[in-house]
């Protein structure tokens, strides 16, 4: 899965490149920047929610692990840390090669490495949320497009802080006000999705 | 007196504006061997789901080994054990690794020597090295009846267990059974009447998610009881 994300990434930051690079010089690329990277962290995670249960949904093995006298939440928090850990591994390849796409031949802002706050925060909430709906979706008919139909619209103001917060300290912008408050917006959204995802898993899994 | 091993009172489960089961109630005695019958959507697999936990019920009470599944679930779990046409087992480990994982999940002590002790009881210590992607029909249905065992389950319920056995995997799955059937209550969904009714200390025919006969081996004439069931067949779906 790890693999497939990583190549994925990859590829669509070479898409990116490509539909970029004739474009004239009053073409912002790092006004853009922020919501490229976001978009294909999104799509990356896409993808390996839909795979996340891949294993478990082959012969039954989600019910045989929610057969077990263990609090169902925990079945949640396990699937949510490999599914963060699973994006925070692409996230750290993508990285260095967004770098080499967007800003290598930019100026960014020096205060660009703090994005590296709202990849974090995104990351932890598109795991969250991500877990609980590739549970829910996992055994429809359809699940790829039902999991992106339900992902995208509930990530939105997630999606929308982070872009808010990636674009401000890379391209230049209220730091204090706009990154500040993004981040705090993203991390308020983390506390109440994942909690909710969290409560709300038993009922997912055995309505 | 022992408590019942399943009890159901008013148990519905609704899915949309459909009754899949309806008001359906039963005792079971301990040690008993349940067999229900019934046709396809008759809700024969949602009754077995609650019982297994991985289903809520949308009303009534649900009792397994003296405990309530809406009070303490988890503490149900650890006295229920399932095998189904789906193994539940991992394809890419291999069997002693899935064993392994199960025992850790269940907090078994001595996990290792339970895992042993399991693989040679289905006979499958020869293989134990080996992916389950590797195995048969037969052997994976073996080792899925030492992963719902290992935990030493009082209530044991079986989804269709024969579906997709040959007749040799039949038998090794029957003589499998009972060795293990002392002390611990059974419940079988079958679509086989004479091999269900065979096992059995007690059947219930379901219908349209509800309880068309309930009744002790004993007090059951097997022609009258056939006949009956093929009626309900007739039934069809709810």
């Amino acid at each position: 899965m790890l693999s497939s994300m990583a190549i994925y990434a990859f590829l669509v930051l070479v898409v990116y490149g490509a539909a970029l690079s004739q474009t004239g010089s009053q073409f912002d690329i790092l006004q853009m920047s922020g919501g490229m990277l976001w978009a294909l962290i999104v799509f990356t995670s896409l993808l390996g929610l839909n795979r996340s249960f891949s294993y478990e949904k082959e012969d039954g093995c989600l019910e045989g692990i929610l057969l077990v006298p263990l609090d169902r939440s925990v079945v949640f928090l396990a699937k949510a840390t490999s599914n963060f850990l699973f994006l925070l591994a692409v996230e750290i390849v993508v990285l260095p090669l967004y770098y080499f796409f967007f800003l290598t031949t930019t100026t960014p802002q020096p205060t660009w490495p703090l994005m590296l706050i709202p990849m974090l925060v995104g990351t932890i909430g598109i795991a969250g949320i991500g877990t609980l709906l590739s549970t829910i979706t996992t055994s429809t008919r359809g699940k790829d497009v039902l999991l992106a139909v339900l992902f995208i619209p509930l990530v939105f103001p997630l999606l929308y802080a982070c872009v808010s917060a990636t674009t401000v300290v890379v391209a230049g912008g209220d730091i204090e006000g706009i990154f500040r408050n993004s981040v705090l917006l993203a991390v308020g959204y983390d506390l109440v999705m994942v909690l909710l995802s969290w409560v709300l898993y038993d009922y997912a899994v055995s309505a | 007196m022992e408590a019942p091993a399943v009890q159901l009172d008013q148990l519905s489960k609704v899915f949309g504006d459909r009754y899949a089961l309806k008001n359906v109630s039963l005792e079971l005695p301990a040690g008993s061997f349940l067999s229900i019958f019934g046709p396809n959507g008759a809700g024969k697999t949602t009754l077995l789901r609650i019982l297994a936990t991985l289903a809520r019920p949308t009303s009534g009470t649900v009792t397994v080994a003296g405990i309530s599944l809406k009070d303490d679930a988890d503490a149900a779990r650890e006295q229920i054990g399932l095998i189904s046409h789906n193994s539940m087992l991992y394809a890419d480990l291999n069997a002693e690794q899935n064993l392994q994982l199960y025992a850790r999940l269940y907090g078994i002590e001595n996990a290792q020597e339970r895992v042993d002790e399991m693989l040679d009881a289905v006979e499958l210590s020869h293989r134990r090295l080996d992916t389950v992607r590797t195995f048969s029909r037969g052997m994976t249905q073996r080792l899925a009846i030492a992963r719902a065992l290992l935990h030493d389950p009082q209530v044991v319920l079986l989804d269709e267990p024969y579906s997709g056995l040959d007749p040799h995997a039949v038998e090794i799955f029957d003589s499998l059974l009972e060795a293990v059937r002392e002390n611990r209550t059974f419940v079988m969904v079958s679509h086989d009447l004479r091999k269900g009714f065979e096992a059995c200390s007690h059947a219930l025919v379901l219908a349209r998610g509800t309880k068309v006969a309930f009744a002790a081996k004993e007090e059951i004439d097997y022609d009258a009881f056939a006949a009956l069931y093929h009626e309900t067949v007739g039934m069809g779906v709810a």
